[in-house]
């Protein structure tokens, strides 16, 4: 475009012989092409801006979707068993630690979900579970990610009564809680973005803490 | 203007240069471009270059600018030669550069662009580019509201319209939906719950051959928001429900299956954040809302093994 205006003027330059028309016609033409960077410059830098939060935001196969993916199935079975045992259990201790479980973990599961909307991503992603993490088709277990249990143990966790079950649901979440444990410090090798790791590391701490109660009140409720 | 102008005072050879090419298109600016593009270090100073020009008027700056970069002494020293060089040997040269910059360019913002739509297309648009799948929301909403003279929530035993249901009253109690493979078929009143809360409902034909039916359950089992049952009288093998949506298949092994799952799994909710885990696990197609206590005690054997 600056071409084309540039051709134009230098046909009609040596008609103006005079000074003052020669300046005019720089004024003009500087003008046009200052206005046309600026154009250009505000053009680039809207399109930059509009696309830029696109590129550099995890994508649909990043690891920190895989994460906030799996960790919420994961974090949803625990929420599962936490609220049967809440029901369930006559142990007030029992009651406590579940109620903290599934009240903490649901509320993970929603902080998740959420960046998977910002992310401009689905709740389900077309990755067989456990991919973003190396050699996470390993720990699959029987198609469960680590520490999930089996449609036969929860079977078996609903159908159990008493010490039999608070001993079962204690069970059950310590190995639940490994692999959570397992999976949050997958992505914190993984992943440099601050609130993922704030969130995986706060999973990690929290969950360890827990595993000692849960030891605890194992051996509390063993030496009964 | 300024360019062409201000050459005319100081530069002659390159105003006559310059007028000759300029039928051919484009040329004062090719060599003006050229010689920002060539010497690395004035790459991205021609607007300067021509603001500057076009500011002060002097005649001394401009052909700094045009002449190859570097200092203004150079040029009145290689005046003579350098324009032909310039018009003939960079013409190509920056022209071949630019259309590869501008490709270049234009692949990127391309790609973003088309990356950012992908991301950010609704999932009710990729549902509907399922083929074979069926809105109900739109096709039948008396599918999906409530029935007449009912409200959402209503106890006992309900008449559903299609089979299987995709909406409409329910019964209170959901059925657990936390990747649950229940091996008998469950209470359409509870179904439609789980429906409502973004589980999608895998069922299929009593009939559906073993490894099918396990190859189903492999996409179900250990999924939060997914359940799967046999349903009587369905007339195609395999049928999916998400609250007002369903597709009917023929094989476990279709493509479909996950593309349903990936587009309506807990985008097609009621209630977003709803919970799939402290349903009715019995099985059965007697509903089951009124009794006591039946939502968590009710032990289940181990569906599929």
């Amino acid at each position: 475009m600056a071409a084309e205006t540039g051709v134009v003027t230098t046909a009609s330059a040596p008609e103006e012989d005079e000074v003052a028309g020669r300046g005019s016609g720089r004024w003009a033409a500087g003008t046009a092409a200052l206005s046309l960077a600026i154009l250009l410059g505000l053009l680039l830098g809207f399109t930059s801006g509009l696309l830029a939060p696109g590129l550099f935001r995890p994508g649909d196969t990043s690891a920190e979707a895989g994460f906030a993916r799996d960790m919420s199935s994961h974090h949803a079975q625990a929420v599962e068993m936490a609220i049967l045992a809440h029901g369930k259990s006559t142990n007030p201790d029992i009651q406590t630690l579940a109620a903290d479980i599934a009240l903490t973990q649901q509320g993970q599961i929603g902080v998740m979900q959420t960046w998977l909307k910002n992310w401009g991503l689905s709740p389900t992603g077309r990755q067989p579970r456990m991919a973003w993490m190396p050699d996470g088709a390993g720990a699959l277990k029987d198609g469960l990610m680590p520490g999930m249990a089996t449609d036969a143990e929860r079977a078996e966790l609903r159908a159990a009564t008493g010490s039999d079950f608070d001993l079962l649901f204690l069970r059950l979440m310590l190995n639940h809680h490994l692999g959570g444990i397992h999976m949050a410090e997958g992505i914190l090798d993984l992943s440099d973005d601050e609130q993922v790791s704030a969130l995986a590391e706060s999973m990690v701490a929290g969950q360890k803490k827990e595993i000692e109660l849960i030891q605890t009140l194992q051996g509390r409720i063993n030496s009964r | 203007m300024s360019i062409s102008t201000s050459g005319g005072e100081q530069r002659r050879p390159s105003v006559v240069s310059t007028g000759k090419k300029a039928p051919a298109g484009g040329k004062p600016a090719e060599g003006e471009k050229g010689a920002g593009a060539k010497p690395a270090g004035t790459a991205a100073k021609p607007g300067s270059a021509t603001k500057s020009a076009g500011k002060s008027g002097s005649g001394a700056r401009v052909p700094a600018g045009r002449g190859g970069g570097g200092g203004g002494k150079k040029p009145q020293q290689r005046r003579p030669i350098t324009p032909v060089k310039v018009s003939q040997g960079r013409s190509w040269g920056s022209i071949s550069l630019f259309v590869a910059v501008g490709v270049v360019t234009a692949a990127i913002i391309g790609y973003g662009a088309y990356a950012v739509v992908q991301n950010g297309k609704k999932w009710e648009d990729k549902a509907a580019a399922i083929d074979g799948i069926v809105n109900f929301r739109e096709s039948d909403p008396s599918a999906v509201e409530p029935m007449a003279g009912k409200k959402s929530h209503e106890a006992g035993p309900l008449t559903y319209k299609i089979n299987p249901p995709v909406g409409s009253s329910h019964n209170d109690a959901w059925q657990n939906c936390m990747g649950d493979v229940y091996d008998a078929p469950i209470a359409n009143e509870h179904a439609v719950h789980s429906l409502e809360h973004g589980a999608v409902w895998v069922t299929y034909k009593s009939d559906l051959p073993a490894d099918q039916v396990e190859q189903l359950a492999s996409k179900v089992r250990g999924n939060e928001f997914m359940m799967m049952s046999p349903v009587q009288n369905l007339d195609k093998p395999i049928s999916l429900q998400a609250w007002g949506y369903q597709l009917k298949l023929d094989s476990a092994t279709d493509g479909r299956i996950d593309d349903f799952i990936t587009a309506l799994r807990q985008n097609a909710t009621m209630e977003p954040q709803a919970t799939c885990s402290g349903g009715i696990t019995a099985t059965g197609t007697t509903p089951r809302d009124n009794v006591p206590g039946d939502q968590q005690q009710q032990p289940v054997p181990p569906a599929g093994g």
